[in-house]
């Protein structure tokens, strides 16, 4: 079982399989409406808009497991959302991606590249942190995804090479993306 | 006629059209991801693509769900 065996349906509900994409570098992203704990769409599509005509494609996973529980009081969150629009990467539908309930390709890409932590540097990992062991401190055992905005990162071959927590900004990517294309 | 500019996922929207709801105020939703006329003219008038966004009079506007503000703006 490899990442070409997989298929998922577009947010169009048009069924892709990922085979399709061989030969190109791949992204893969649990997106979010984002909510201003993790706003990563405007950088993800940053990438993509620099690195599309040499190969990447980035597909980004709705998943609303993580929604209603943004971290820390009213006064230090912001009280807005920015909808996905402007995004031109290719989003598919809506499903899990931990847990039984999980799609298939998060199962397998879990599998792949196991938690290795995160960087604690980032502003928002004490908050991340925090908010997993209030909400969901069962989140913060085994390798599953955490949060929104995990990236796993695909060679033109199909291995999945690397795995990004929420806290590694899209942008910091870039360099291992060039290495891939 | 109050203006709401948001989309279905975001839960600072529904914060604000629930309170809305609760001091009977009538509201028009615009929806962003749904409506694209709708996601141009909220970026035309907040130079931003966040909401969301409560008009009246698209001039003057409140960003996020803030009770207060919306309060003054209504005259609730």
């Amino acid at each position: 079982m490899g990442i070409y065996d997989f298929t998922v349906k577009t947010n169009k509900g048009v069924e892709k399989n990922l085979g399709d994409y061989k030969g190109k570098v791949l992204l893969i992203v649990n997106t979010a409406s984002k909510c201003g704990f993790t706003p990563q769409f405007k950088e993800l599509q940053e990438l993509y808009k620099t690195y599309k005509d040499r190969g990447l494609e980035i597909l980004g996973f709705p998943c609303n497991q993580f929604a209603g529980q943004e971290p820390g009081s009213n006064d230090e969150v912001q009280t807005f959302c920015r909808a996905n629009y402007g995004v031109t990467f290719q989003i598919f539908e809506k499903g899990d991606v931990r847990g039984e309930t999980a799609q298939p390709l998060f199962k397998y890409l879990t599998e792949q590249k196991k938690f290795e932590g995160f960087d604690e540097n980032h502003p928002i990992a004490a908050k991340l942190v925090e908010a997993l062991k209030q909400n969901f401190p069962e989140y913060l055992e085994g390798d599953g995804i955490k949060w929104n905005f995990t990236k796993f990162l695909v060679d033109k071959e199909g291995n999945v090479v690397a795995r990004f927590e929420p806290t590694t900004n899209p942008a910091s990517i870039a360099k291992d993306i060039e290495a891939l294309l | 006629m109050v203006k709401v500019y948001s989309f279905e996922a975001c839960p600072w929207c529904n914060k604000v059209k629930k309170y809305l709801d609760s001091k009977g105020v009538e509201y028009e939703v615009h929806d962003v991801e749904l409506n694209a006329e709708d996601a141009a003219a909220c970026e035309k008038l907040t130079g931003d693509t966040a909401v969301p966004v409560l008009t009246v009079d698209d001039k003057n506007y409140i960003l996020g769900f803030d009770k207060a503000k919306i309060d003054a703006l209504l005259g609730l």
